[in-house]
């Protein structure tokens, strides 16, 4: 559920097919620099209603669909 | 008299702040900003930690005004920085070139002002719920390091986005440029190349002369293939560079080693060949060498002018 939703929010946001994205990827890999990376957290935060802690740790989506589901 | 949110948080009289320009922000400048009712604020790169140490107490000899201290996230012994800005006591740390969230709980704790350097609105938004005291959104009019957007179009969204003070930098030369950014919404700025012509500014004569000389088409901002676009004056190295950056028979290791040291070798030995002499786009705007008490007391009268006259705008 979590990944699903994440993945649609990476499409929404790269305006791609949420089939592009595999969640082993990179926000590098995916083209995503910082600026974009502190935009796309906001943009979770607020469909899942948490805060975020962006740290050098979140380097996938893989790793950003983690730290949603510790949290949600 | 001019007066703002930025002034009253930091204890200034005046809400201009002197750009902490790496290799370049030392002591000297800081201090004479300072003194003159800005804003001084001394780079943390390019020092060591006991050099850094040792500028800070020389800033606090040289005045008994605030000055800051700016970190760039993205350099090498920023953990031991963080703590020494702590240890040293300093009022103000603006940061940039990344997210300061892991330093924010001791920052804050040691009572220091925190004033992140954003190019976007999401990242005000995050700096302002982490803690910071107020932003400073800088536009790609800049020097060094460069976002996207412009001044004219960032200062207004981050000031709709946060609640905490915004200062405007960027393309900002003169009174004009203070009092546009007070219309965008800010409550301050700062000020990066014109104090490049400080008196008090130590860059060699060769760096001060070809600012002189720029004329308003003298920037070019390189690096965009490796992530980190820097605005520079045209020099020969950064002519080379722009010109490798778009030839993909020149890997990202050999771009890279090219720039090593560039401005190192512009602010120290005003190497015309091999200097990367990092400016704003306002370069074409410095027509001579002025005191910091000059360039900050005449930006100031220069806005209260303007504001004096808006009235006459209205029939």
């Amino acid at each position: 559920m979590v990944k699903e939703k994440v993945i649609e929010i990476l499409a929404e946001y790269k305006d791609c097919a949420p089939e592009e994205i595999d969640a082993s990827q990179s926000f590098e890999e995916l083209k995503l620099d910082s600026l974009d990376t502190v935009e796309i957290v906001m943009n979770l935060e607020e469909a899942f209603d948490i805060e975020l802690k962006i740290t050098e740790d979140l380097k996938t989506v893989q790793d950003v669909i983690e730290a949603i589901e510790k949290l949600v | 008299m001019l007066r703002s949110s930025v002034s009253t948080l930091l204890g200034i009289q005046y809400p201009v702040l002197q750009g902490g320009m790496a290799w370049i922000a030392d002591a000297t400048l800081a201090a004479a900003v300072s003194e003159a009712g800005g804003l001084g604020v001394i780079s943390a790169m390019g020092s060591d930690c006991e050099r850094l140490r040792a500028e800070i107490r020389k800033a606090k000899k040289l005045t008994d005004k605030p000055f800051g201290v700016n970190i760039m996230l993205m350099s090498s012994g920023v953990e031991q920085t963080a703590d020494l800005v702590c240890e040293e006591g300093v009022p103000v740390v603006t940061t940039g070139a990344g997210n300061p969230a892991k330093y924010m709980d001791r920052w804050l704790q040691a009572d220091i002002k925190v004033v992140p350097v954003v190019a976007s609105v999401a990242f005000a938004r995050l700096m302002e719920r982490i803690g910071a005291h107020a932003v400073i959104a800088e536009g790609g009019e800049a020097g060094g390091h460069v976002g996207d957007s412009s001044t004219m179009t960032l200062v207004p969204q981050v000031c709709d986005a946060v609640r905490i003070p915004v200062i405007a930098a960027g393309g900002i030369g003169d009174g004009r440029g203070l009092a546009a950014s007070m219309m965008l919404g800010a409550s301050g700025v700062q000020l990066g190349t014109r104090f490049l012509l400080a008196k008090e500014c130590g860059i060699h004569d060769v760096y001060k002369q070809k600012l002189i000389k720029a004329s308003d088409i003298a920037t070019i901002v390189t690096g965009r293939r490796s992530g980190h676009p820097i605005r520079t004056l045209k020099s020969p190295m950064a002519r080379r560079y722009a010109e490798w950056e778009y030839d993909s028979n020149v890997d990202d290791k050999a771009l890279s080693e090219l720039r090593a040291g560039g401005l190192r070798k512009a602010v120290e030995e005003g190497s015309e060949s091999e200097g990367y002499f990092m400016a704003g786009q306002i370069a074409g705007m410095l027509k001579r060498e002025e005191t910091a008490q000059q360039i900050v007391h005449s930006i100031v009268a220069e806005a209260e002018e303007l504001f004096k006259r808006c009235g006459t705008w209205l029939e």
